[in-house]
């Protein structure tokens, strides 16, 4: 070849390893940007006084003097509102009959349509859902509810060869000649002054419960779910996993049993996490009868079966890097080979140790197939301690899974659904992020 | 009471100094008593050490023997034929039929989706990490490494649901285009240098610069062609669903590649600088050193990683589940990977829900012969990069 | 040491706990996503109304809730079909005596795309689309567009249901796609013009058109005096008829109350009488 292209290539080779590299950094960007920026807006946005409404009447928060301030205020807005509607219902009445049945239903839709965006009209009573009981919380979604008061969706299917096209007819127009038609510009124009828009710092995401299946409230028993699997999967796996890295690193010598201990421990690291589920529900539940169902306990369990590898090479892996002259040191001085693991090696090693554990506790609280059929169920109130032992608990991993694809109006809670998976993944990369620089102190130490 | 033998060790250390390694010492200061007594406690602290290690292995064992308990009652001849032959999953039909070809076919497809879009990427990303990065950049770069790979699963299927699906259902042409120049510009690059290099030597003797240049402007130009004309072609499709196996591979692609670029990263790094000093002493570039020693010298290592990435692809439930589209059935073409899929990870997860074992169904069966399908592909799987580890340290005589 | 002191604090729990739930201030309530936004509704007002109670509600599928409720697991097995006999046979052997209460009446509406032209199919040619005799938009008058199949999982009663009312019984082509929420159904029609699907009442809003069944439309109505062909009832099952005044039976018997019904057509299902 030529030396030239020799070159070239050369250069086009580490420009490949760039490419590669940067894909890399940006599939991780393309990742998180969006998760975190939407996910952020679970906990701040621009929240109405239906927002503030809620908060006062259900769960008791806020200033009683300001919120009624508010409310009346924008009732004071609405009412203009609720008075055409009215008026509409009497222009109706006396219009032709032939248009009347058609202006009905359309006025019918319209009221509906208001309804879904400011909440229940003045005097009606109260109903019974929760979602019902108020307007849109969110100035978001309250402009595309506003698009819908303000255009009906019609689908023309006038070409008979394609599929029927998305058309937006103004309401008005259903109306025309009637006083009611004014009432769009009106929405239009006052909707600020109807639903009092203001930046919110929703901090109950993270500590209310679920309101209404997740309308409204925040994902506290989810969160605390979470923390309870994550806790006593590491309850268990890390006492296990480190006697374990004790025995492989300090006393096992190179033995057929000890290798076949190790090659067992790939192929538990290797088992698809679905297996590690039916395997939960086929022994401890269905075998062990560790609980009466599904519990907290048997997703630690089978959790703590699933990182217990992890657990166990990093603390090997630590334990191992501790320096040789340390035991040396240790044994001369007369102590024993227990003695010197406990008070010299472990307490070298435990920033590894702890690096590794960290680590697999992300895992452990972002796994969601084990708890699948052993832990996580889709509503629950938030456990207290001693029940961790015979209750099912909603998780944030399951439930993510839960409200994306089988809740009913996923759409309408996208910010619920992005708001739980930036809560579930900033909490690993925080877990992670501690890892990180726990590595970097050690990296530092062994320096120094 | 193990802990107390454990425990009792460490007070007997303490009150009577000896030393104590593997091997009991002779300690000339005790009496026999003592001395077996030690012996003793020592036996038992380690026994108890090694019962809690083996705490890993029983439990491949459980997982095995459940796992087998379980798929037995499915398994008769004809109904194994049916699974591995047939294409036609109705379990709750009467009769039930469970032909799992498709959905096994998904699981490959998928999987080997996510190696096609995994290893080019990895490798060439573990080589970056390992011989082209300053260390400034590296410590940068590792973290990316470890991120991506703590995200939960959850997380990537949720984005392939909510974020990716809809973006390849609205704009899928778009999307394809752009992966076409993705993987177009840097593959077309190299090959036009290549092959400009042997054209020109082959048609000019000796070589002119001139020659040369304009041959590469003429395959450069014939490759922009092709590939504007590829994108366009691309451009035109129009994806039904977005949930479907190109989503899927994509994204399992980009679980395993973490995997993928630590361990062929060690890999590399573990060939040592000698080899690197060597071949730069001969006159090598840094790629043809590493494209023709280090990678060779590495390959073990980097057939383990691939090999584990192609595990993390396989065994990966969530994200499948979400976004594969779930439908049990041979894309036509078979490699079609814009139609919806189904895996059999994602099987387990949604079918166990109906599958009661109380009634003692083979569908609830099925799903552990599913499970046991998976659990023998991983041990094989792990076997053989364990194989591959173990031939090499033979054959370097460690 | 370390070890002795979790196992014990564990015995001890375990034993306390077990103390505790003999106590009836759990409610568990297992089985069919369909029931699910039901079940969920009712267990958030019954705890309101009754402080104190604990409700959880798995959704895993109607045949979970019945090995659930047979391996005694869960107190109300939630289902969107009737028990099949083997199940029942199951739960007498383990001394289960499976009680259904019918909580609600479901219409499965048949949705399409709101931009697909069709309003109206015949029982027969729902069947036919789904046998793969029918595979394009074509035939059935509207455009020249493939035919996107959606179902729900060959796990749910949804699914069964379907099965037996639209199906009769014969199978599903292979091309069909199957999903495992009707709010996935609803989602994938939502998002893909050729899609024809099915899910409950309770999941068609705008986005999706519901098409009339042999001129019928799906609604509360229709699906009460049973002019719409495909609806079903959903169950709750327990084991024995609960206690007279314990909390169970005011759950189980909840859908009774006004304030049951009120939420049960708020949700968009069809209250019993």
């Amino acid at each position: 070849m030529h030396l030239r292209t020799r070159h070239v290539l050369n250069r086009a080779f580490t420009g490949l390893g760039y490419v590669a590299t940067s894909i890399m950094a940006g599939a991780l960007l393309v990742l998180l940007v969006p998760i975190f920026v939407r996910g952020a807006g679970a906990i701040v946005f621009r929240g109405t006084v239906e927002f503030r409404r809620y908060l006062f009447e259900q769960e008791g928060r806020g200033d009683r003097e300001a919120v009624h301030n508010e409310i009346a205020h924008a009732r004071a807005a609405r009412a203009p509102v609720y008075a055409m509607l009215a008026e509409a219902e009497k222009e109706i009445a006396t219009a032709p009959l032939t248009r009347q049945r058609e202006l009905r239903s359309a006025l019918a839709e319209l009221r509906d349509a208001i309804r879904e965006l400011l909440g229940p009209d003045p005097g009606q009573r109260t109903p019974v859902l929760l979602r019902q009981q108020y307007g849109q919380t969110r100035w978001d979604r309250a402009l595309v509810k506003l698009h819908e008061v303000l255009y009906t969706e019609t689908w023309d299917y006038s070409d008979p060869s394609g599929m029927g096209r998305k058309v937006y007819v103004p309401r008005a127009e259903a109306f025309t000649g009637l006083g009611v038609t004014a009432l769009f510009p009106y929405v239009e124009t006052h909707l600020s002054a109807m639903l009092r828009p203001r930046l919110t710092l929703y901090w109950g995401f993270l500590t209310d419960d679920s309101r209404d299946a997740h309308f409204f409230g925040g994902i506290m028993p989810e969160l605390l779910g979470t923390f309870y699997l994550t806790v006593g999967a590491m309850l268990i796996a890390i006492p296990l996993g480190v006697l374990t890295a004790i025995y492989l690193a300090e006393y096992a010598g190179d033995n057929m049993a000890v290798r076949f201990l190790r090659s067992c421990m790939s192929t538990l690291a290797g088992v698809p996490s679905i297996v590690f589920g039916l395997f939960g529900l086929a022994f401890f539940i269905n075998t062990l009868h560790v609980s009466h169902s599904k519990s907290v306990l048997a997703g630690s369990l089978t959790l703590a079966l699933l990182v217990l590898p992890t657990v166990i090479r990093a603390s090997e892996e630590a334990i191992r890097a501790v320096p040789h002259t340390y035991r040396e040191a240790a044994l001369s001085l007369g102590a024993s080979t227990w003695r010197t693991v406990c008070t010299v090696v472990l307490p070298a090693a435990l920033p590894g140790i702890l690096t590794g554990i960290v680590i697999s506790m992300g895992r452990a609280a972002g796994e969601t197939a084990p708890i699948i059929f052993t832990a996580a169920v889709s509503v629950g109130v938030p456990l207290k301690l001693w029940e961790v032992f015979n209750h099912p608990t909603p998780a944030l991993s399951w439930n993510i899974y839960n409200v994306s694809t089988e809740h009913e109006a996923v759409d309408e809670i996208r910010h619920v659904q992005f708001g739980m998976v930036c809560v579930l993944v900033g909490l690993v990369l925080l877990l992670n992020l501690t890892a990180i620089m726990l590595r970097a102190r050690i990296a530092r130490k062994l320096k120094g | 009471m193990d802990e107390a033998g454990a425990q009792g060790i460490a007070d007997k250390g303490a009150r009577e100094v000896t030393t104590r390694g593997c091997c009991p010492p002779s300690g000339l200061l005790l009496s026999a008593g003592a001395r077996r007594r030690q012996r003793f406690f020592h036996f038992l602290g380690q026994g108890f050490l090694f019962g809690v290690a083996s705490v890993s292995a029983i439990a491949v064992f459980f997982i095995f023997i459940f796992i087998v308990r379980d798929a037995l009652p499915f398994c008769t001849w004809a109904r194994l034929r049916d699974f591995f032959t047939s294409t036609r999953w109705y379990p709750s039909g009467s009769p039930p039929e469970f032909g799992a070809l498709a959905i096994m076919y998904g699981s490959m497809m998928v999987t080997v989706g996510a190696v096609v879009v995994a290893v080019p990427l990895g490798i060439a990303a573990a080589v970056c990490l390992s011989d082209v990065l300053p260390f400034s950049l590296r410590q940068v770069v590792k973290p990316v490494i470890e991120i991506l790979a703590a995200i939960p699963s959850v997380a990537y299927g949720f984005f392939a649901l909510v974020v990716f699906a809809p973006l390849l259902q609205d704009h899928g042409g778009r999307v394809l285009a752009i992966l076409v120049w993705l993987f177009g510009v840097p593959v077309g690059a190299l090959a036009v240098l290549v092959a400009s290099d042997m054209l020109s030597r082959r048609l000019t003797s000796g070589g002119e610069r001139r020659g040369q240049g304009l041959i590469a402007a003429a395959l450069a130009t014939v490759v922009v062609i092709a590939l504007v004309w590829l994108s366009r072609r691309a451009a035109t499709i129009q994806i039904d669903s977005g949930t479907n196996a190109l989503n899927v591979s994509l994204i399992l692609g980009i679980m395993a590649l973490p995997t993928i670029v630590s361990v062929s990263e060690d890999a590399l790094q573990a060939a040592g600088s000698e080899l690197r000093e060597g071949s730069y002493a001969l006159g090598a570039t840094r790629a043809e050193t590493i494209l023709n020693v280090v990678i060779p010298a590495a390959s073990g290592g980097i057939s383990a990683a691939i090999i584990l990435g192609f595990m993390r692809a396989i065994g990966e439930t969530m994200v499948v589940w979400m976004a594969s589209g779930n439908a049990a059935q041979l894309p036509r073409p078979l490699y079609n990977y814009l139609m919806p899929v189904r895996t059999l990870t994602a099987t387990i997860a949604g079918d166990m829900g109906e599958a009661d074992h109380v009634t003692g169904s083979e569908r609830y069966h099925v799903l552990f012969v599913m499970a046991l399908v998976l659990l023998l592909i991983s041990f094989a799987c792990n076997s053989f990069s364990e194989w591959i580890i173990w031939r090499r340290r033979k054959r370097l005589g460690v | 040491m370390k070890y002795g002191v979790v196992g014990g604090i564990v015995a001890l729990s375990v034993g306390v706990i077990h103390l505790f739930a003999s106590q009836q201030t759990t409610i568990v309530l297992d089985g069919s996503t369909t029931v699910g936004p039901l079940a969920k509704a009712f267990a958030e007002h019954f705890m309101q109304q009754h402080p104190g109670v604990k409700i959880t509600v798995s959704e895993s599928g109607s045949g979970n809730g019945a090995k659930s409720l047979i391996n005694g697991t869960c107190h109300i097995a939630t289902m969107s079909r009737a028990m099949k006999p083997e199940e029942v046979a199951a739960a007498a052997e383990k001394g289960v005596k499976a009680v259904a209460h019918v909580v609600a009446i479901d219409a499965l509406p048949v949705l399409v795309h709101p931009s697909n032209p069709l309003t109206n199919l015949t029982l027969a040619q729902v069947k036919d689309i789904y046998l793969g005799k029918i595979t394009n938009w074509k035939e059935l008058g509207g455009p020249d567009v493939r035919i996107v199949k959606i179902s729900r999982d060959t796990n749910s009663g949804t699914y069964e249901c379907f099965e037996e009312l639209v199906m009769k019984k014969e199978k599903m082509a292979d091309d069909v796609e199957y999903v495992g929420s009707n709010g996935a159904v609803r989602q994938r029609v939502m998002t893909t013009p050729a899609a024809i699907g099915y899910a409950g009442l309770a999941f068609v809003d705008k986005k999706v058109k519901a098409i009339s069944i042999n001129g019928v439309a799906p609604c509360a109505e229709t699906a009460r005096n049973k002019t719409y062909p495909i609806a079903r009832p959903l169950y709750m099952y327990t084991n024995g008829e609960p206690p007279q005044g314990s909390l169970l039976e005011q759950f189980v018997n909840f859908y009774k109350t006004a304030k049951g019904r009120e939420i049960t057509e708020a949700i968009g299902f069809v209250p019993v009488n």
